[in-house]
C-alpha cells in the first residue's frame, strides 16, 4: 500500500466552456480550474452536465466557446489522442476498459506511448498502487467485478503518469464500501503523489471528504463553488441537489 | 493412396490460401468497420499485377511482392477516397456494403475491360512432388502452405507483441478509448488498410497460382469461401478466421471428393447461412 | 420495329422488378442482394410449366417438369414460384440479424444458387439453359407476327402498371407506413407491437412474387433462359436503378428501370460493336459505369432523382380547432373515465367523479420485485402501488434501479423474483407487447422517433388495431380502412393540439428539436390510449419551458383518468406536477410522499448526497 507515486502535475483550466452534442449546448460557459496536488470535484444532480463537461475537456465533444488549457498549452478542441499526449489521463464513466483484452493488455494499451523498455516497469508500478490487479493480469477485463474494473481503468491511465487525471463518476455502480475505499485510498493518493485530479461524482458527501475544492453544477451551469467545509454548511448546497425552497438542512450523517 | 487423404491434401492448400484472405478480410472489418465486399476484386487486381510482372520476364514470386505492394496501395486509396468519406458522413453500415459492392464492380470489370475475358496462367514450374504420409504435394503447394503459416504466425506476433498490432486491437475493441490512450486511430486505420491490402494481394496471387489459370471473375466464388470462413470464426476475429479457413478449406475439398466437385461450395454456403442464422458472432465470438 | 418492341418489353419487365425491389429496399428497408434469383425462379417456373416433357424435344435439353400447360398458368406459376422461394430466407431477415449481415447472406445465396443451377444439368439444363420456351398462346396465335408482339408488349406494360398499382396500394396504406417505420428504426417498431418477422416475410414474399412474374413474362417473350441471364451482378443493376431513381419512390423505381437496365444493357445492345475493340470491352465498361453510378449517387444524391415524397396528411379538425372537440373515439383503457383519453381537448369535466370511485385500489402494483444482473441487485424487493389517476414520480440517484424497475413493469425485462399486478391481475409472465395491448405502455430514454415519417405519421403508426395496418387490409384498399384512418387522424390531431404541436404535424420527425422529439414519443404512446403510461425521463434534454408544457399536458391526462408513472431527474418538475413521488436508492424504495415531504427526510437527502 505504500507505493510512492512521483507524478508531475500541471494546472488545468477551463474558461467559459460551452459544449453539447450537436443541438443546443448542454453546458453553458462553465469555468473550472485545478492545480497540482489538488483534488477538485464537480458534483451535481443527474443531467446537470458533469460528464458533458469532462468529455469536452478531453476532446471527445466539440467545444463551441471557451478555452481549455493544460499548463501553458491550449488544448481546446484537440482530438482526444492529442489531449492524452498533452498529459491528460481520462477515465470515462462507461466503456472504461477494453473488455475483450486481458488486464495486462489493457495496461499495455494505457502505456502505448511509453518506450517499449519502460512498459514492464510501469506495470509493476501500477500493480504496486493497485495490488489487487496483480493476481488477475491474465483475465479478460470484461470479466472483472465493478471495483476491479474501475481500478484497472485508473491503472490504465496511470501507466503514462499523466499530469492531470479526469475521472468521470468512478464510483458509479460500486457498492458504498468499495466506493469509499476507491476515493479515500486511490483518488486521494494520486493528488498526494503530485498529480492534478479533477473528479466528477454523484456521491457528493463521499467526494467532498477527499476534495480540496468543489464545484456544483446544475442545469449545465456552475451553481456554487468553494471548499467542502463551506459548501456543506450552505443551505444552497442541499437545495442544488433536491431543489425546492428554503427548507432547513437535515443533519447529515457523513 | 486414398481419396480421402488426397482430398485432405487439397483441402490444406485451399485452407492455406483461404486463411490469408480471411484473416485480411476479418482484420479489415474488425478494425475499420467496413464490410469490404470489394475484397475479392482487389485480390483479382493483385493476381493480374503479378501476371503482368510475370509476363515481363520476372519470376512470379517477384510478381507476388509487387502485387502485395499494389493491393496495399489500392486498399489505402479505397479507404481514403471512398469509405472514410462515407463513414464520416455517418452513412449506415448497409450503405457502406452497397458502396463496397459498387467498388467491387468498378475494380473487377475495370480489369476485365483491360484484359478481356480470356483466362491466363503464370509461367512457372511446379517443382518436385513430395509424398508426406500419404499426401502428395508439389514444391509450390508446400510453399503456399508455408507462406500461409508465416502469415498466420506473423499476424499472431503482430497482434500479440507489436505496437501497431496492439493499437489495432485497441481500435477494434473501443475506438474512443483507444484515442484516450493517445493512439492515433486514423493512422492505425490507414496502416490496417495497407497491411490487409498487402495480404489481399498475397492471397490473390497464391490463389491464382493454386487454381492454375484464372480470369477477371475467378475470385468471385472465392469470396463465398472467405465470407464463410470469416463468419464461422466470428467477424473481426483473426484467430476465428484461421479456424474458419481450416474448417471450410478441408470441408469443401473433402465434400468435393465424396459428393461431386461442383458442389464443394455448398458446404461453405450452408456453414455461412447456419452461422448467420444461429450464431452471427461466430464460433469464437463473445457475444451471442 | 423489333428494336422498339424489345425495348418496350424489357423496359416493362425491368420496371416490374424495380418496383418489387423498391418496395423491399426503399420502403421496408430489406436489403435483398439475392433479388435476381426470385426473377430467375419465375422464369424457370414459367418455362418448365409451358415446355413439353424433355423427352419430347429429342433430349437436347433436360429439365424437371415439362407439363405443356396453357397460358396463363405459366405466368401464375412464375409468381407463385418467386413467392415460395422467399419462404426459406425469412430466417435471415428476422429481427436478430444485422441488416448488412443479412444482405451478405442473401448475396452469397444468389451466387451459390446460380452456381448450382449452372453445374447441375438434369435440373434446369445447366449452363446452356432452357431454349425454345413456348410463347403464350403460340398454338392459337403466331408469335412471330408483329401484331402478336405489339399485343405482348401491351400486356406486359399493363402488367407493369398493375404491379405499380399494387405496390402503391400497399405503400400508401397504413401498412406501408408501418413498413417505413420499420425501415427507419426496427427496434422501436418492434416495441410498438409490430411483428418484424411477419412484415419482412410479407415483403420477401410479395417482392418475390413480383420478381417471379417479371421473369415469367420475360421468358415468354425471349423464349430462352440460362444462368448467364441472372448472375448476382444483375441484382446490383436493379439496386442501381432503384437508388438512382429514388429509393422509396415507386415512380423513381420506374424511372430508374428506364434509365439504368434498359438504357445501359438493352440500349447498348444495338450499338454497333466497333471492329477494332476487344469483344468484352463494352459490356465490361457498362458494369464499371453501374458501379460508378451507384457510388456517385449514394454520395451526391442519396435520395435519388425522384426523392421519396412527404406524405402530407390533411387535418379535418384544424380549421375548427377552437370551435369544438371532434367526436370522441371510445377509449377502452380507463373504463370509468368516460370520453377517450387522447381525444377530448376540454377540461375533462365529469371525469373526477369516476376517478374518485376508483381511487382506492392500485391500478399497477409491484410485489417484492427483484432483478439481479450477475450478482448485482439492480432492483431488490421493491413493493409499490400506483394509484389510478395519479402522476407518480420516480426519482433517485444514478444506478438506483429506476429504469430497471420501469422495464420490469413494462415487460421489456423479466424479474428474478416477485410479482406484478395490473388491474388486479397477475401479469408477471406477460410479454411486453401483450401488456401493451391491455393498456400498459412505456416510452424509452433514448430518442426513438421514425425520422423519415412526419410527426402525424409517427403518431398514426402507433394506432392499435387499425384495419389498414395489415397486408390484407392494405390490399383491400383505401375504402376498407379509410374510416379507421379518419378516426385515428382525429385522435392524433387532438393529441397534437393538447401538446401544442399541431403546426408541426406534417414536418419530418427527424427535423424536430430534441425536446420536440421526446414529445413525439409521448404522443405516440398516447395514441394507443393507455390506461397506464410509463415514461422514462421524458424531459431529459428538454427546454424548461417545453418541459413545463409537457408536465401540464400530463397532469391534464391524469385528471381525465389516465395513470402515469414517470422517471425523471428534474426535481422542479416533480415539485410542480407529481404526487406522490417515490424515491429509490440502491435498488430499493426509500420513501414516498410529496417532494416537500421528501426533502424533510434525512434518508432521502442522504441518498442523494451520499449516492
Amino acid at each position: 500500500m505504500s507505493a510512492e507515486l512521483a507524478l508531475r502535475g500541471a494546472s488545468m483550466r477551463a474558461d467559459g466552456v460551452t459544449a453539447g452534442y450537436g443541438g443546443d449546448p448542454v453546458i453553458h460557459a462553465v469555468s473550472v480550474r485545478a492545480e497540482p496536488r489538488e483534488v477538485v470535484s464537480i458534483v451535481g444532480p443527474n443531467g446537470s452536465g458533469k460528464s458533458t463537461l469532462l468529455k469536452s475537456l478531453v476532446g471527445v465533444l466539440h467545444v463551441s466557446a471557451g478555452t481549455v488549457m493544460i499548463g501553458d498549452r491550449d488544448v481546446t478542441n484537440l482530438p482526444p489522442e492529442e489531449v492524452a499526449r498533452a498529459g491528460v489521463g481520462y477515465v470515462p464513466q462507461v466503456d472504461d476498459v477494453f473488455a475483450p483484452l486481458t488486464v495486462r493488455e489493457n495496461l499495455e494499451m494505457g502505456g502505448y506511448l511509453l518506450p517499449r523498455t519502460q512498459v514492464s516497469a510501469h506495470i509493476e508500478q501500477v500493480m504496486a498502487v493497485f495490488p489487487r490487479l496483480g493476481s488477475m493480469l491474465g483475465r479478460p477485463a470484461g470479466k472483472l467485478s465493478g471495483g476491479e474494473r474501475k481500478m484497472l481503468a485508473m491503472g490504465r491511465v496511470l501507466m503514462l503518469e499523466p499530469a492531470v487525471f479526469l475521472l468521470d463518476e468512478p464510483t458509479a455502480s460500486l457498492a458504498p464500501a468499495i466506493a469509499r475505499s476507491l476515493l479515500d485510498e486511490h483518488v486521494r493518493r494520486l493528488a498526494e503523489g503530485g498529480a492534478t485530479v479533477l473528479i466528477v461524482e454523484q456521491r457528493a458527501r463521499a467526494v467532498l471528504a477527499i476534495s480540496d475544492r468543489t464545484y456544483v453544477l446544475g442545469g449545465g451551469r456552475l451553481q456554487l463553488e468553494g471548499t467542502p467545509a463551506k459548501l456543506s454548511a450552505s443551505p444552497d448546497f442541499v437545495r442544488s441537489f433536491l431543489g425546492g425552497g428554503g427548507q432547513s438542512i437535515p443533519s447529515g450523517g457523513a | 493412396m486414398s481419396i480421402f487423404l488426397a482430398s485432405v491434401g487439397f483441402g490444406l492448400i485451399t485452407s492455406a490460401v483461404l486463411a490469408i484472405a480471411a484473416i485480411g478480410f476479418t482484420l479489415q472489418f474488425g478494425v475499420t468497420d467496413v464490410l469490404n465486399l470489394a475484397f475479392a476484386a482487389v485480390m483479382t487486381a493483385g493476381a493480374y499485377v503479378a501476371y503482368w510482372v510475370n509476363v515481363s520476364g520476372f519470376s512470379v514470386w517477384i510478381g507476388l511482392l509487387v502485387a502485395m505492394a499494389a493491393c496495399s496501395l489500392l486498399s489505402v486509396l479505397l479507404n481514403v477516397v471512398v469509405y472514410t468519406p462515407f463513414q464520416r458522413r455517418g452513412s449506415s453500415p448497409i450503405t457502406l456494403v452497397i458502396v463496397s459492392l459498387g467498388m467491387a464492380l468498378i475494380i473487377e470489370f475495370g480489369i476485365e475491360a483491360k484484359v478481356g475475358g480470356i483466362d491466363v496462367s503464370y509461367t512457372m514450374g511446379q517443382g518436385r512432388t513430395f509424398r508426406v504420409g500419404g499426401l502428395i504435394l508439389t514444391t509450390v503447394q508446400l510453399v503456399i502452405i508455408g507462406i500461409s503459416l508465416v502469415v498466420m504466425a506473423g499476424v499472431h506476433v503482430l497482434l500479440k507483441y507489436s505496437r501497431l498490432g496492439k493499437a489495432m486491437r485497441a481500435t477494434a475493441a473501443n475506438r474512443t478509448l483507444a484515442r484516450n490512450c493517445g493512439i492515433r486511430t486514423s493512422r492505425v486505420i490507414t496502416l490496417t488498410w495497407a497491411l490487409t491490402g498487402a495480404m489481399c494481394g498475397l492471397a490473390g496471387t497464391v490463389f491464382a497460382i493454386d487454381i492454375g489459370s484464372f480470369g477477371p471473375t475467378s475470385p468471385d466464388l472465392f469470396l463465398v469461401l472467405i465470407l464463410a470462413a470469416v463468419f464461422l470464426g466470428g467477424p473481426g476475429h483473426a484467430y476465428g478466421a484461421m479456424l474458419g479457413a481450416l474448417l471450410i478449406g478441408i470441408a469443401t475439398e473433402v465434400s468435393a471428393a465424396f459428393i461431386a466437385p461442383d458442389y464443394k461450395y455448398v458446404v461453405a454456403f450452408v456453414a455461412l447461412l447456419a452461422m448467420l442464422a444461429i450464431r452471427p458472432a461466430g464460433l469464437l465470438g463473445a457475444r451471442a | 420495329m423489333y428494336y422498339v418492341l424489345n425495348l418496350l418489353v424489357y423496359g416493362a419487365v425491368d420496371a416490374m422488378a424495380c418496383l418489387g425491389l423498391s418496395q423491399q429496399f426503399g420502403i421496408a428497408g430489406v436489403t435483398n442482394f439475392g433479388f435476381i434469383i426470385f426473377q430467375a425462379a419465375g422464369a424457370y417456373a414459367a418455362a418448365i410449366l409451358s415446355l413439353p416433357p424433355d423427352s419430347a424435344n429429342g433430349g437436347f435439353q433436360s429439365y424437371l417438369g415439362g407439363w405443356s400447360l396453357p397460358f396463363p398458368i405459366p405466368w401464375i406459376g412464375a409468381a407463385v414460384a418467386g413467392a415460395l422461394l422467399a419462404l426459406p430466407f425469412t430466417f435471415l431477415v428476422g429481427r436478430r440479424l444485422r441488416g448488412d449481415f443479412a444482405a451478405v447472406g442473401l448475396l452469397v445465396t444468389a451466387v451459390l444458387v446460380n452456381l448450382l443451377v449452372t453445374d447441375y444439368r438434369p435440373f434446369l439444363n445447366g449452363d446452356a439453359g432452357l431454349a425454345i420456351v413456348p410463347s403464350p398462346l403460340q398454338g392459337e396465335l403466331n408469335p412471330g407476327s408483329t401484331g402478336y408482339q405489339w399485343a405482348y408488349a401491351a400486356v406486359v406494360i399493363a402488367l407493369a402498371g398493375g404491379v405499380y398499382w399494387f405496390v402503391r396500394r400497399i405503400t400508401e396504406s397504413p401498412y406501408g407506413r408501418t413498413l417505413r417505420a420499420m425501415r427507419d428504426n426496427d427496434r422501436v417498431a418492434d416495441s410498438l407491437g409490430k411483428n418484424l418477422l411477419s412484415l419482412r416475410t410479407a415483403m420477401l414474399v410479395t417482392g418475390g412474387a413480383i420478381a417471379g412474374l417479371s421473369g415469367g413474362v420475360l421468358v415468354g417473350f425471349i423464349n430462352t433462359w440460362s444462368p448467364a441471364a441472372w448472375t448476382y451482378a444483375e441484382t446490383i443493376v436493379l439496386f442501381a436503378a432503384v437508388i438512382i431513381g429514388g429509393a422509396g419512390n415507386h415512380r423513381g423505381a420506374v424511372l430508374g428501370a428506364v434509365l439504368v437496365p434498359l438504357a445501359f444493357e438493352e440500349g447498348s445492345r444495338f450499338i454497333p460493336n466497333s471492329q477494332n475493340l476487344p469483344p468484352n470491352l463494352i459490356p465490361s465498361l457498362q458494369w464499371v459505369a453501374i458501379g460508378l453510378l451507384i457510388v456517385a449517387f449514394l454520395w451526391f444524391r442519396p435520395q435519388g432523382v425522384l426523392p421519396e415524397r412527404k406524405r402530407v396528411i390533411a387535418m379535418p379538425g384544424k380549421a375548427a380547432a377552437s370551435a369544438s372537440t371532434p367526436a370522441a373515439v371510445p377509449g377502452r383503457a380507463p373504463p370509468s373515465a368516460g370520453q377517450g383519453v387522447g381525444v377530448s381537448v376540454g377540461q375533462g369535466d365529469g371525469v373526477s367523479a369516476g376517478q374518485g370511485a376508483r381511487a382506492h385500489g392500485a391500478v399497477l402494483q409491484a410485489v417484492d420485485l427483484s432483478r439481479d444482473f450477475g450478482g448485482v441487485h439492480a432492483v431488490s424487493g421493491v413493493s409499490l402501488a400506483v394509484r389510478p389517476g395519479t402522476l407518480t414520480g420516480l426519482i433517485g440517484p444514478n444506478g438506483a434501479g429506476k429504469s430497471t424497475l420501469l422495464a420490469l413493469l413494462a415487460g421489456t425485462d423479466r424479474p428474478s423474483a416477485g410479482k406484478i399486478l395490473y388491474q388486479g391481475n397477475d401479469i408477471t409472465g406477460l410479454p411486453a407487447y401483450r401488456r401493451a395491448r391491455i393498456g400498459l405502455i412505456r416510452t424509452f430514454q433514448l430518442a426513438s422517433e421514425f425520422k423519415r415519417l412526419t410527426v402525424m405519421e409517427n403518431l398514426l403508426t402507433a394506432a392499435p388495431g387499425h384495419r389498414g395496418d395489415s397486408l390484407r387490409g392494405a390490399v383491400a384498399g383505401r375504402r376498407y380502412w379509410r374510416g379507421d384512418e379518419a378516426a385515428m387522424i382525429t385522435r392524433a390531431e387532438a393529441i397534437l393540439r393538447r401538446f401544442g404541436l399541431t403546426d408541426l404535424a406534417n414536418s419530418y420527425a427527424g427535423d424536430l428539436s430534441g425536446g420536440q422529439r421526446r414529445l413525439v414519443e409521448i404522443m405516440r404512446a398516447l395514441m394507443t390510449e393507455p390506461a397506464v403510461l410509463l415514461l422514462d425521463e421524458p424531459m431529459a434534454g428538454v427546454h424548461p419551458e417545453l418541459a413545463r408544457r409537457i408536465g401540464m399536458a400530463l397532469t391534464g391526462l391524469c385528471r381525465e383518468g389516465m395513470t402515469i408513472l414517470m422517471v425523471e431527474h428534474e426535481l422542479a418538475i416533480m415539485d410542480e406536477f407529481c404526487d406522490p413521488v417515490v424515491v429509490m436508492a440502491e435498488g430499493s424504495v426509500l420513501a414516498q410522499g410529496t417532494m416537500a415531504e421528501l426533502r424533510e427526510r434525512t434518508e432521502v437527502v442522504e441518498a442523494y448526497l451520499v449516492g
